[in-house]
């Protein structure tokens, strides 16, 4: 059997570590890169190098940056009395692109797992409820995932900051726009129900 | 092996590789079973496979496979999922957890399947938490063959006097003492022991009955404390600040 070289049998296997790449894929993308993208493959190395050695959290909300405290922490045309808390940098992303929020983050890195040993300081929630108190935050809405662990961190959150005087929602889980109630799944539907909106003239 | 539309309850999940998930699961003829869900997340964009399987929901489960770790072929509702609200919720993390640490893999637990589903309803609705955990508590240790009785001296070899104390010998059970002889946490008095025999946890006795499972319980547990009641702690101590 024809073995490559070690240099390129260490690309192969580096590149095994993104997600979805399996021994052929990474195969193929280092002969790609070899053969028909060298200043691509420069360009990679230095952006993975940077990033690396740089990224890290902010010190703020968690999210990723290289940066101290994050664009979005920084940005003086936010509602900086309103905190959005999601779990994933992701999270973040999602709701950005939905252009329907203009407050401020706080990114968990995950959600309270009790059986895994995950629990309230490991997702933050101290650095939180301290930076709720010193940044005199108003209003904090709880975006994470409607899930068993999700709404176990939610009502966390919830119990820690409504002593507080601290107006907490949660996100709203229902139907999903242009889906049909016949395929929602039960669960969810009875959701829907439950916090049904009453319209008005 | 192929088994088809296995009633379920999923105990606990974790990503495993990119899109799948390694679930534990608790079925009534396989007690407790572990199985990978292969593209659950993938699913999860197009159908609702990760919606699906979340605890606290009665499922329908197909597997098949030889190893210890089955796979899992397909999942579907068997019902509403089971909505516990606040503390509840880590009510019902702390049985699954308990389930998870004590159940034995591969053996069949019918009744214990249906009691926990009732424990469940149970502490979606009004019922006091303490008397539904302490009621399951029981019934788990006699369902997994521990058979603890709380109406046995196993020193004297008879029953509990109601006015006689009483303290836990792990590996053994309960033996009478002296009032003077051991402190007051860790002595029970056989009155308070009748009572639970009975099912009558509430009132001041609560705290009595959860001093007596969690030393009976911790035996079992082979000195690896339970997180979920570590959480519960924190969420307590926080709440009285």
């Amino acid at each position: 059997m024809m073995k490559f070289s070690p240099a390129l049998m260490d690309l192969i296997e580096a590149l095994r570590c993104l997600p979805g790449v399996g021994p052929k894929s990474a195969q193929r993308m280092t002969l790609h890169l070899l053969e028909r993208d060298r200043e691509g493959a420069t360009a990679l190395a230095e952006a993975l190098q940077y990033a690396m050695a740089r990224v890290d959290h902010c010190q703020r909300c968690r999210n990723f940056t290289e940066l101290d405290i994050c664009e979005i922490c920084s940005d003086s045309r936010r509602d900086r009395h309103m905190i959005c808390v999601v779990e994933t940098p992701a999270d973040v992303l999602a709701v950005e692109q939905s252009g329907s929020y203009r407050g401020l983050y706080f990114v968990l890195m995950g959600h309270l797992s009790p059986i895994d040993g995950i629990g309230p300081v490991e997702i933050g929630l101290d650095k939180f409820q301290q930076r709720v108190v010193e940044e005199g935050i108003e209003e904090v809405i709880l975006a994470t995932n409607p899930t068993v662990e999700g709404e176990a961190t939610a009502y966390y959150l919830s119990d820690m900051l409504l002593p507080r005087g601290i107006k907490v929602s949660r996100i709203a889980h229902g139907v999903p726009l242009g889906g049909e109630l016949e395929y929602v799944d039960g669960s969810t539907l009875a959701h829907a129900f439950s916090g049904r909106r009453k319209l008005e003239q | 092996m192929r088994v088809n539309l296995q009633p379920a309850f999923l105990l606990h999940s974790r990503p495993y590789r990119d899109s799948s998930q390694l679930l534990e699961v608790f079925t009534p003829e396989y007690g407790r079973l572990s199985l990978v869900g292969r593209g659950v997340h993938r699913k999860a964009r197009g159908g609702s496979l990760r919606a699906t399987l979340q605890p606290f929901r009665p499922l329908l489960l197909s597997f098949s496979g030889r190893s210890e770790l089955q796979s899992l072929v397909s999942a579907e509702p068997a019902g509403l999922a089971i909505t516990l609200r606040g503390e509840r919720l880590f009510s019902g993390l702390y049985l699954n957890e308990l389930l998870l640490r004590l159940l034995h893999s591969q053996s069949p637990h019918q009744a214990l399947f249906a009691y926990y589903g009732e424990t469940l309803h149970n502490l979606s609705g009004e019922a006091a938490i303490d008397t539904v955990l302490r009621s399951f508590e029981l019934r788990l240790l006699d369902e997994l063959g521990y058979g603890f009785d709380p109406l046995w001296d196993v020193r004297a070899q008879s029953s509990v006097k109601a006015e006689a104390w009483y303290e836990y010998h792990p590996g053994l059970g309960l033996v009478e003492c002296h009032s003077q002889a051991v402190p007051e946490h860790s002595r029970f008095a056989g009155h308070d022991l009748q009572a639970i025999a009975k099912g009558q946890f509430g009132g001041a006795r609560s705290q009595v009955a959860k001093r007596l499972l969690r030393q009976v319980i911790a035996e079992h547990l082979g000195g690896r404390p339970l997180h979920t009641r570590e959480l519960f702690r924190q969420f307590r101590q926080k709440a009285v600040q």
